[in-house]
């Protein structure tokens, strides 16, 4: 008869369900709200035309318009798709941390990097909206620099942590 | 400490692990499918177009028609894919999700509704994808789209929105207790 297996703290079960959760909405928003979407990014960019490099030329302005319009729709795609698979990661990860990870020094390490790994998608989100605010390129770079590369980061640290942990418990 | 209280898992009804487990399943078969039987999909999908030309508004001219056609196949593609990649993650999430559900909601009621909820919106929403992709043949890529969005993503959809919502609110209720 197997024993029964012990579960992480709530707030890592709590930080997956709401990323699952976020995820999930994001998706119905996106199908549901299509054209407001679209219509709010075009007037933040209309708003912040120095910030996107309008010359005042129609044609360029609208082709830099559609791709800075399309890049923060990417943006909530990507949250979408990454809160509802990193939300699962940190909901099964975590859920191994409490299971066969010894010490509990050692677990609460492994849950505040995987936890913080697990608020990753919101970078997608203030990747959309700094594209809008601050153009494309500055856009990118502020959300890859400051806040993907750094939770990504985390979530990957807590995951070798996790495996170091596997595999030292197999010898 | 009562065994609800007690850091260990709790685990769901056996039907919701076989649901779930089911829908992998079924996204796994449908992944083997689409790259096995491409050809004779698409040929499926293309014949049942060209057997209706005024649902898809075919006029008979080559080069007008044949990218009407294509348009439609990528669209009848991607619902298959999106099949197959949200079977695979609704299973997953229901696996979770209930065992959350089954773990820390106290009431018998509240926790069979909100499993059942989403259990049943899991299961269902990515069926929507399959039934969007089937009928473009028959109804033309806008009406497929109306029927799969009221027949099955948006009660399942929902379903399965408002159940994890349930459940977060249950969660972060337990914590400030605690």
């Amino acid at each position: 008869m197997s024993a029964p297996v012990r579960r992480p703290p709530l707030a890592v079960v709590l930080v997956a369900l709401v990323m699952l959760a976020l995820g999930e909405t994001a998706g119905a928003v996106m199908s549901r709200l299509k054209p407001e979407i679209q219509r709010y990014a075009g007037a933040r960019v209309a708003a912040n035309p120095a910030a996107h490099g309008f010359t005042g030329s129609a044609e360029y302005d609208d082709t830099v318009r559609d791709r800075a319009i399309f890049t923060a729709e990417a943006g909530l795609s990507f949250f979408h798709l990454h809160g509802e698979g990193v939300g699962l990661v940190l909901f099964f990860a975590g859920a191994l941390v409490a299971a066969v990870v010894p010490g509990r020094r050692m677990r609460a390490l492994l849950y505040v990097l995987l936890v913080l790994g697990g608020l990753f998608p919101v970078g997608y989100l203030v990747y959309g909206a700094a594209v809008l605010e601050l153009g494309r390129d500055a856009g990118i770079e502020l959300a890859e620099r400051w806040i993907l590369a750094p939770l990504g980061i985390s979530a990957i640290a807590g995951l070798a942590g996790l495996w170091l942990a596997l595999a030292r418990r197999r010898t | 400490m009562t065994e609800v209280d007690s850091p260990t898992w709790r685990v769901p009804p056996r039907w919701v692990l076989l649901v779930a487990v089911l829908s992998i399943v079924a996204a796994e078969v449908g992944g083997g499918s689409m790259a096995r039987f491409k050809v004779e999909l698409t040929r499926w999908a293309r014949d049942g177009m060209l057997a209706r030309p005024s649902v898809h508004g075919l006029v008979g001219v080559r080069d007008v028609d044949e990218r009407i056609l294509d348009e439609a196949l990528v669209k009848f593609d991607a619902g298959l894919r999106l099949f197959h990649m949200h079977a695979e993650g609704m299973g997953l999430v229901i696996i979770a999700t209930t065992m959350v559900a089954a773990t820390v909601i106290r009431q018998d009621a509240a926790r069979r509704a909100i499993i059942a909820l989403l259990t049943t919106g899991g299961a269902g929403y990515p069926l929507g994808y399959l039934v969007w992709s089937a009928l473009i043949p028959s109804y033309g890529l806008e009406r497929s789209k109306t029927i799969a969005e009221w027949l099955v993503w948006v009660p399942f959809g929902t379903a399965t929105i408002v159940a994890l919502w349930c459940l977060v609110g249950v969660v972060a209720w337990r914590m400030i207790k605690s």
